[in-house]
């Protein structure tokens, strides 16, 4: 865990927000680099401006045609810029200097970049030119850039400064956000090396703010729930089955070697392996069951249902079981509805098993003298099959256990029966998207049996 | 009868030849689908017997091919699988009976005997007799010594299928999936219930007993040998 934490580069909340910080510093730099034309353009446009505004109000004092003025103009105008921000060039036809501060006649007539050297003024400075003839004289108006690239030095070390600081902000917040989601993160691979390692208890804590990683959480803890009940589940089986297969599987033994003993003592073993034969029989039949439940929790089946009526179900056990009840003291009847048909999209043999173990069982637990009714009701939805009995009934709190695998009431430890029957019926029931009820009618269980209407429902 | 056996598992192979053979048959064992597949379509056989789990050619591809050539041998399938689909999935592909491992012979010879004696033309018959009982198919009547006998649809159709199998041994599992379309094994006694009362109606008020319990196995109706 401390190894995944230390290298907050391998992290994905890190890396995200290092990506996000990237993009988002290239789009700052891109608008950035935007403004930054766009700003260096219009101040440009406006010196532009300025300097054609200078030139035609120099030109102007020459609307008399009068030579002295504008000469006079154009020194006046030299001498009172002093700094050499402003610089100007009046000359003749010859390129001769009529007056200003420095001579223009190579400049082109229009707007032109020329570099100026004058006494004064550091060598290298930009200026920017508008040449234009007043009658037969050029007048050139030139504007240092100085200004204009100091505006934009500024502009371009406030925006670097920007940039830096966005760049350090990113990666402070991506690392801190980083790092809390990484804790959490952290928890929940903690969380998972503990369950892999045995410790099916342990859940991820959640901090219910119901965000995206609280929600898979909590998905997470929904299905270690569900795993540790099957794994109980699954724990109690094996021990069961190991009961349950053990006792027969030892007293087989013990039947071969009194066998043996009694083939060395030249006696006659028949008893014996009729004995053998019956415990075989019985572990065959254990995990002939066992295979069965197995099979139809897999669903295979499935693809053969047909609609089957369940009344017809119900009168053929109670059929086959009537004489089985009253020949054990017990009576079984059954309360159907004539000519109703109650159909269910499902299959009959396994129905067929369903109900005969429900019979099966309550005949089996159930004192002589017994009476098993048997019912189908049901409406458009739903179609319910009851088995209820006068019996003994089963205590509240193992109702719940009675559909595991192999669960036996202590009660019912000495009565055969493989502890599979009502397991099947769970099987079963789920196979065909059935709901199990049972319900305690003192005295006797009622056991409903609800199943999904099948479309061709109809009298 | 002559019947074709196709089983890769020595032991269960030994251990039903031995036994068709004190039976008094004759049974061609292969170990392969594909062997088998070749025999079954040579040579006339009364019945086969095939295991699903083959090396080669499985079982059920089996048997479909040998129907696909047209051979109408009766089959029969033995499955170690327990499964619920199986009995369908078998009969679909053509087998004619399946039996699970691990099995009784005695019920492997009972169906053995009850396929290979089938009528090759399922005539239709009208009543069934033996000894001195009679069954009337069409008015569903039954008599003994001309007394006539009450019985429930169910017991009509349990006697039916003793008489149809005169002599022979039904078993219990067969009862169950004949006479009441169970194709699981009920834990209590519900074919030993039935054939009680059937006895009662039956057997009871006559001198000579014919339905016979044949023990661990099944049950036998014919006349006193």
């Amino acid at each position: 865990m401390n190894g995944a934490r230390s290298s907050l580069l391998r992290s994905t909340p890190f890396r995200l927000a290092l990506t996000f910080a990237f993009l988002f510093l290239l789009a700052f730099i891109l608008s950035g680099a935007i403004v930054y034309q766009l700003m260096s353009a219009e101040l440009t446009k406006r010196l532009d401006q300025s300097i054609k505004e200078t030139h035609s109000l120099i030109a102007a004092t020459y609307a008399e045609s009068d030579e002295e003025d504008l000469v006079a103009t154009v020194r006046d105008h030299a001498q009172f810029s002093q700094d050499s921000d402003q610089i100007f060039s009046l000359t003749d036809h010859n390129g001769n200097r009529l007056a200003g501060d420095f001579t223009a006649a190579g400049l082109p007539v229009g707007f032109s970049m020329f570099t100026a050297t004058l006494p004064g003024v550091p060598p290298g400075t930009e200026y920017r030119a508008y040449s234009g003839m007043v009658g037969n004289n050029k007048l050139t108006v030139a504007f240092s850039l100085s200004e204009t690239e100091a505006l934009e030095t500024i502009a371009l070390m406030s925006f670097g400064w920007a940039t830096l600081f966005i760049t350090g902000l990113a990666v402070a917040g991506g690392a801190v956000l980083a790092s809390r989601v990484q804790r959490r993160l952290d928890a929940i691979a903690a969380t998972m090396v503990d369950v892999s390692h045995g410790r099916l208890g342990a859940r991820i804590p959640l901090i219910g703010n119901g965000d995206d990683i609280d929600g898979v959480s909590g998905q997470v803890n929904a299905a270690l729930d569900r795993l540790s009940a099957l794994v109980d589940g699954m724990r109690e089986v094996s021990a069961n089955i190991a009961h349950d297969l053990k006792t027969p599987l030892n007293r087989l033994q013990m039947i071969l070697e009194s066998a043996a003993d009694k083939t060395a003592a030249g006696k006659d073993v028949s008893g014996e392996l009729a004995d053998a034969r019956t415990e075989s029989l019985q572990i065959n039949e254990t995990f002939d069951a066992l295979l069965r439940i197995a099979q139809i929790e897999a669903g295979a089946r499935k693809a053969r249902f047909v609609d089957v009526d369940v009344g017809h179900i119900v009168e053929t056990i109670g059929e086959v079981y009537a004489d089985v009840a009253e020949d054990d003291g017990k009576s079984l009847s059954t309360g159907l509805v004539p000519d109703t048909k109650w159909y269910v999209h499902g299959d009959r043999d396994l129905l067929m098993q369903m109900l005969s173990n429900l019979v099966e069982n309550a005949l089996r637990h159930c004192p002589p003298g017994t009476a098993i009714e048997l019912n189908v009701t049901g409406n458009a939805d739903r179609v319910a099959v009851h088995v209820r009995d006068d019996g003994p009934g089963i205590p509240a709190e193992e109702s719940e256990k009675v559909f595991r695998r192999l669960y036996r009431l202590d009660s019912s430890r000495t009565t055969p029966g493989s502890g599979l029957g009502l397991s099947l019926v769970k099987a079963v029931a789920d196979l065909h998207g059935a709901t199990i009820e049972l319900e305690e009618r003192n005295p006797g269980l009622g056991v409903t049996v609800s199943f999904p209407a099948a479309r061709s429902q109809g009298g | 009868m002559r019947l074709l056996l196709i089983e890769d598992d020595p032991r269960t192979a030994d251990y039903i030849v031995r036994g068709l053979a004190e039976a008094g048959h004759v049974c061609d064992l292969l170990r392969d689908g594909h062997d088998g597949l070749f025999a079954a379509t040579r040579n006339a056989y009364d019945v086969i017997v095939a295991d699903r789990m083959l090396p080669g050619l499985d079982g059920l591809s089996m048997i479909k091919a040998v129907r696909a050539a047209g051979v109408r041998t009766p089959a029969i399938f033995l499955t170690s699988i327990g499964g619920v689909d199986d009995r369908v999935e078998g009969l679909e592909a053509g087998g004619d009976d399946y039996l699970v491992k691990p099995f009784a012979f005695s019920e492997l010879l009972a169906r053995i005997n009850a396929l290979g004696r089938r009528p090759a033309a399922q005539e239709q018959k009208t009543s069934l007799r033996v000894a001195d009982l009679e069954m009337d198919l069409i008015q569903r009547r039954v008599t003994r010594q001309g007394q006539a006998i009450d019985l429930q649809p169910r017991e009509f159709s349990l006697l039916e299928v003793l008489m149809r199998g005169e002599g022979r041994v039904i078993t219990r599992t067969m009862l169950l999936e004949r006479v009441w379309d169970f194709h699981f094994d009920p834990k209590t006694s519900v074919v030993e219930t039935h054939i009680s009362r059937l006895r009662t109606k039956v057997d009871k008020p006559f001198e000579i007993p014919l339905i016979h319990t044949v023990r661990n196995t099944g049950y036998s109706l014919h006349a006193p040998i």
